[in-house]
């Protein structure tokens, strides 16, 4: 990323609303520049991170992932699952991880075997999954885990919260891996026009699988991460994430039409969701407010470009009607 | 080029093949004789009225859902607006308002909600999805902010009639009666079919694309509210998380029903039909007594059978690849 | 009576219209000729209310024209009939025909029976089979075409714009299309029928108006000019235009091509292009060499044929990839659409087809990469402040500068270049003649497309002329003139 490039440009302003939220409720709240509090937050935004990890890879490719959130729903109740039958944990999670990649696969063949639009696609595989988890589950809980592996959850290295700390590592590595290697070039490649990638002679094709295979995998590693964090594995988990993520990942600066985008960007639209709720409730506001805070932040980061055409379009085509008139 | 075409399109047609709703029909269809056959007591009145209620709901939402997704949008929106509708424009019910006040209030406010998106839609020029995913969270927002989450319970009698019996049907059967007569018959109705196959042409030809994309999305605002106000008469309370992810439902219903998401092609029947089949399968799988949480691996497969099979049709006659 | 009055128009760097004078007879069916490049769709663009930002006047009966959208030139009676049709498949014929305008009855609801009772009258009229009530996504292009055409005669069109209408017809459909143009005459309509192919002209036009290089050339009656006089005016290019020295000695066969068909687009196609050799293919839109060149290249799979190259036989390639590897590139005429990652940095767009290459353990290789980009940036004159530019930010000449990188360093004996040229500026054009001057040089071979005679003629060794899907003639160098290229392409030399 270069200085003076759109987007340096639009993580800057990412970072200067997130410094000026928190500014904002340091003024308003005692306790929020405490250490626990940052703590907190830091360590709650580590799953929908990483979904927004998964969310950003997938725009970038010029697709759309609604599924991500039941992913990560499934790859926690396979770990719990597999581990009440008996299986040895590390193999759980292996599963779990090969179960998140399996949904992906799932969505990539139907993506582009039938060229259907990743749009409904996803939606029809995060109902069914979702539907899968709450048919097995059926509004219980699984909170039976290996307590070394629930312990990882109160880890802090640093300073720093263990589940914060892996979100990081996962956003180094996909940003090292977007712009780095060069299947990440040739995924913004797609992303940006799929035809002269095409043309190019890349495998379009492959790249779509590696996108949705490698989205569910980083679902799926959120979907190990929350079940740490919670201590259990519930059937609502990921229910909005959706939402929450796409939002968090179109402010941060990512193109809904593919080519454009970083993780960084996404990771502070999510620091942002979180800070605002965070603040919000410490306040003792209704918490709300972050949807409607959030959401005209969506609206505004995506409409200013079109709202400023608009606006300049309009004065242009004012002036040739009155160079027509002079005529 | 002048040559010999030789797959030159064919300009005959059966009746039969316009009809695109028939497989849905079929299935429908289907799915009566194997639940009359499997479950005892599913061809009754009683179970009937029961499912119609059950329809009604969602069925109204994809009707505006539809007139969207025709114009090549989408309307995220409608679970938030209905929502929004019931529990701010139902404020007034504790106090012993009646529903000569409620009522317009509360489709007033679906029609503001809706003006507002397709304004934003039209004037920032910005997809509807993300639009509409903006005023989804907005609306939801601020719905949970006035009302502070509380319910309004208990409901005066007069808000249930609406939900009682086959009522809730009528007003379904009503709202898509008279949304195929203005998709087929109108000139707003047949220049949606326009604006989502080709907006460039839709603008050649003078169709009032921006007023005719706000009045879609006011109509969704519109129906939306509506269907609160069924949703109240069902459950006999309001609840502020009312409606949530039903836009969902509403666009599989939709989907399923064979309106194509690129837009400029599908009916209001298909969608109707859409979630006729939607409602049925959940109904009989109850009486199966299968889970209720088993509904939607139903739903996704529809999903993706449906659009398979618009899919599979096109791959055949379009063998130009990428 | 239309009158343009010193019209002009220009685009940045670009005059496509220069003092345009010329007037068009009520009534009659007035031709509009020139190559690629001559303004003509920039005026029928001004005509029918595209563009309305232009110097000069057009007057319609001695009445300014004053438009500011297609609508509200339909409304004045001016309708055209674009090379991309726009009609609704989903709607039916009458709806089409309609659209916008509808007629409107009892409740809102739209008078289908005056619609279709109207438009069977108009379809009566030109005399065509299908009916109101059939869906346009139904029907044939031809058709299709027809469906615009009642478009504009219930608007009441008084000016009918036709732009390359038979493009995409068949010769039956053709004889078709005139007879419903003789029937729109009668009633009284003035059409400008825009049109590369001369024996059309010819045949249907009144009266005939060339342009050339965006200026007015000459306006004449059908009777008092002959094709070859027209042809001579439409290529008769003053030599302004210079090309570099061809130097390059003809060496082994690189590619040969036999028997190549895809139905519908191309047949039997049988070519051979050498070392050092830069193969012309001339032809007009829709003569199918863009489709043969996408072929080739693997774009779209062939039906049948043999391609050998260096004397190897190749299966025939279903994707760009397997041509790449082989040693055949394409250079798309559509560079924003098939040619370059807007979005990405001019470092990033160079290195796209080679990006596996110069990558360690999935790692680009950060320094030969910016190397790599580097030294074509400086070989190519490339003009960027910074390797990492966007591309979109880039002029027409320099985007088809990095495009062209992107070929080179694929290590490719062919080079498929199909109208490198289009909508950059002279310097530009010159340098990417030297481009390809130095390419076959060096050893390579290149076909080269072109739609513009003069560079075709200026720089090919041999030239392909292809019409109608099939390779016509085959001319060398030195057998090649402007006029009996451009007669065996219009089918002038068949009148």
């Amino acid at each position: 990323m270069k200085p003076g490039s759109e987007q340096f440009r639009s993580i800057l302003i990412l970072i200067l609303v997130n410094v000026g939220i928190i500014l904002v409720l340091s003024f308003l709240s005692p306790t929020f520049l405490t250490y626990e509090n940052l703590l907190s937050v830091l360590k709650r935004m580590s799953e929908l991170g990483m979904l927004a990890i998964a969310e950003t890879i997938v725009f970038i490719s010029g697709g759309f992932d609604l599924s991500i959130g039941t992913i990560m729903a499934i790859s926690g109740l396979i770990a719990g699952q597999m581990y009440i039958l008996g299986l040895p944990f590390f193999l759980c999670i292996l599963l779990a991880l090969l179960g998140g990649m399996a949904a992906g696969l799932m969505n990539a063949l139907f993506i582009v075997k039938l060229r259907l639009q990743p749009f409904i696609v996803t939606l029809a595989t995060m109902s069914i999954l979702r539907s899968i988890v709450y048919g097995v589950l059926r509004g219980k809980t699984l909170s039976h885990f290996p307590e070394s592996y629930l312990a990882s959850g109160d880890l802090t290295i640093l300073g720093l919260p263990f589940l914060f700390i892996v979100l990081v590592i996962f956003a180094l590595l996909a940003t090292l891996f977007l712009q780095r290697t060069y299947v990440g070039r040739q995924i913004y490649a797609v992303g940006g026009n799929e035809r002269s990638a095409y043309l190019s002679g890349i495998s379009v094709n492959r790249i779509k699988y590696t996108v949705y295979i490698l989205s569910g995998f980083i679902c799926a590693c959120a979907g190990l991460l929350f079940s740490i964090r919670i201590r259990a594995v519930i059937p609502d988990a990921g229910l909005n994430s959706p939402l929450e993520v796409v939002t968090a990942v179109v402010i941060g600066g990512t193109a809904i039409t593919g080519g454009k985008g970083t993780i960084a960007g996404s990771l502070l639209g999510v620091l942002a969701l979180f800070l605002l709720t965070n603040g919000f409730s410490l306040l003792n506001l209704n918490p709300f407010w972050q949807l409607v805070v959030l959401g005209l932040l969506l609206i505004y980061v995506v409409g200013r470009e079109g709202i400023s055409k608009a606006l300049v379009g309009k004065r242009l085509k004012k002036k040739t009607h009155q160079s027509a008139a002079i005529k | 080029m002048n040559m010999p075409l030789e797959q030159k399109i064919q300009e005959k047609r059966s009746p039969l093949r316009n009809f695109r709703e028939l497989p849905i029909f079929l299935f429908i269809v289907g799915m009566l004789i194997v639940f009359s056959i499997v479950i005892p007591g599913f061809l009754s009145a009683r179970n009937f009225v029961n499912i119609s209620r059950q329809i009604a709901v969602v069925g109204i939402l994809s009707m505006g859902m539809t007139l969207a997704i025709l114009t090549a949008g989408i309307d995220l929106s409608v679970g938030s607006i209905l929502s929004f509708a019931i529990s701010i424009g139902g404020m007034g019910i504790p106090d012993g308002r009646t529903i000569w006040v409620v009522y317009p209030l509360v489709l007033g406010l679906g029609l503001i909600l809706g003006l507002v998106n397709g304004f934003l839609i039209t004037r920032v020029a910005v997809p509807a999805i993300i639009i509409t995913l903006g005023t989804m969270n907005i609306y939801r927002g601020i719905t949970m902010i006035v009302t502070q989450g509380r319910y309004i319970t208990p409901i005066p009698s007069q808000f249930l009639y609406i939900g009682r019996g086959l009522t809730p049907f009528l007003f379904l059967l009503g709202t898509v009666i008279l949304f195929i007569y203005i998709t087929l018959f109108t000139r707003f109705g047949r220049n949606i079919y326009a604006i989502g196959g080709s907006e460039q042409s839709a603008v050649y030809s003078g169709v009032p694309v921006q007023k005719y994309k706000i009045a879609v999305y006011a109509i969704s605002g519109v129906l939306s509210a509506f269907a609160g106000l069924i949703f109240v008469g069902r459950s006999g309370f309001i609840q502020p998380q009312a409606g949530i992810g039903y836009e969902m439902n509403a666009i599989a219903a939709v989907v399923i029903g064979g309106t194509s998401i690129a837009g400029g092609a599908g009916s209001i029947l298909g969608s109707f039909l859409g979630s006729v089949l939607m409602g049925l399968i959940l109904a009989g799988l109850t009486m199966l007594s299968v889970d209720p949480y088993w509904q939607g691996l139903v739903t996704g497969i529809l999903i993706i059978l449906a659009i398979s099979m618009d899919s599979f049709r096109q791959l055949r006659s379009d063998r130009r690849t990428l | 009576m239309i009158r343009i009055d010193h019209v002009s128009k220009s685009f940045p760097g670009v005059v496509a219209l220069d003092d345009i004078s010329f007037q068009i007879d009520s009534e009659t069916v007035h031709g509009l000729v020139g190559e690629n490049g001559a303004g003509k769709s920039t005026l029928i663009k001004i005509i029918s209310g595209i563009y309305t930002d232009y110097e000069g006047d057009i007057f319609i009966d001695d009445q300014r024209l004053q438009i500011n959208s297609v609508h509200e030139a339909q409304k004045k009676g001016i309708a055209t009939i674009f090379q991309e049709l726009t009609v609704v498949r989903e709607l039916t014929v009458a709806e089409n025909i309609f659209l916008g305008r509808e007629p409107v009855g009892f409740a809102g609801a739209l008078d289908r029976a005056e619609m279709e009772r109207k438009s069977q009258q108009v379809l009566n009229e030109l005399n065509v089979s299908f009916s109101p009530r059939d869906k346009v996504g139904d029907l044939s292009v031809a058709n299709q075409q027809i469906v615009e055409i009642s478009k504009a005669l219930v608007l009441n069109t008084q000016i009918l714009i036709m732009d390359e209408p038979t493009s995409s017809l068949t010769e039956k459909e053709v004889q078709n299309l005139f007879s419903v143009i003789h029937t729109l005459k009668s009633k009284g309509i003035t059409i400008l029928y825009v049109s590369h192919k001369l024996e059309e002209i010819f045949k249907i036009c009144d009266a005939i108006t060339v342009l050339r290089d965006g200026k007015h050339i000459q306006t004449s009656l059908k009777s008092a000019t002959t094709p070859p006089d027209v042809i001579r005016m439409m290529v008769g290019r003053s030599l302004n235009m210079l090309f570099p020295p061809r130097t390059a000695q003809k060496g082994d066969l690189l590619l040969s091509v036999k028997d190549l068909t895809r139905v519908g687009e191309f047949k039997d196609i049988s070519f051979e292009v050498h070392a050092g050799e830069i193969v012309g293919f001339a032809g007009l839109i829709g003569s199918g060499r863009t489709e043969l060149a996408k072929a080739l290249f693997g774009a779209t799979c062939p039906d049948n044929g043999e391609i050998k190259i260096c004397n190897q036989k190749m299966k025939l390639f279903c994707h760009p990839r397997e041509a790449i590897s082989q040693g055949l590139v394409y250079l798309s005429e559509d560079r924003k659409q098939e040619g370059l990652i807007l979005l990405l940095s001019v470092r990033e767009n160079i290195t796209l087809p080679i990006v596996k290459k110069i990558s360690k353990n999935l790692f680009v290789k950060r320094k030969e990469e910016q190397n790599i980009v580097d030294s074509l940036i400086e070989k190519l004159k490339i003009k960027v402040y910074s390797r990492d530019q966007v591309v979109e930010t880039l002029s027409g000449g320099n985007q088809q500068k990095v495009v062209i990188s992107k070929l080179l360093l694929t290590n490719a004996k062919v080079f498929i270049f199909d109208e490198p040229t289009r909508g950059i500026d002279v310097g530009a054009k010159y340098e990417i003649y030297k481009i390809m001057n130095d390419l076959t040089a060096d050893g390579k071979g290149i076909v080269f497309i072109s739609s513009e005679l003069p560079e075709i003629l200026g720089i090919s060794d041999r030239i392909y002329c292809m019409r109608e899907g099939s390779i016509v003639k085959e001319y060398t160098r030195e057998e090649a003139n402007p006029e009996n290229v451009m007669s065996v392409l219009t089918g002038g030399s068949s009148i």
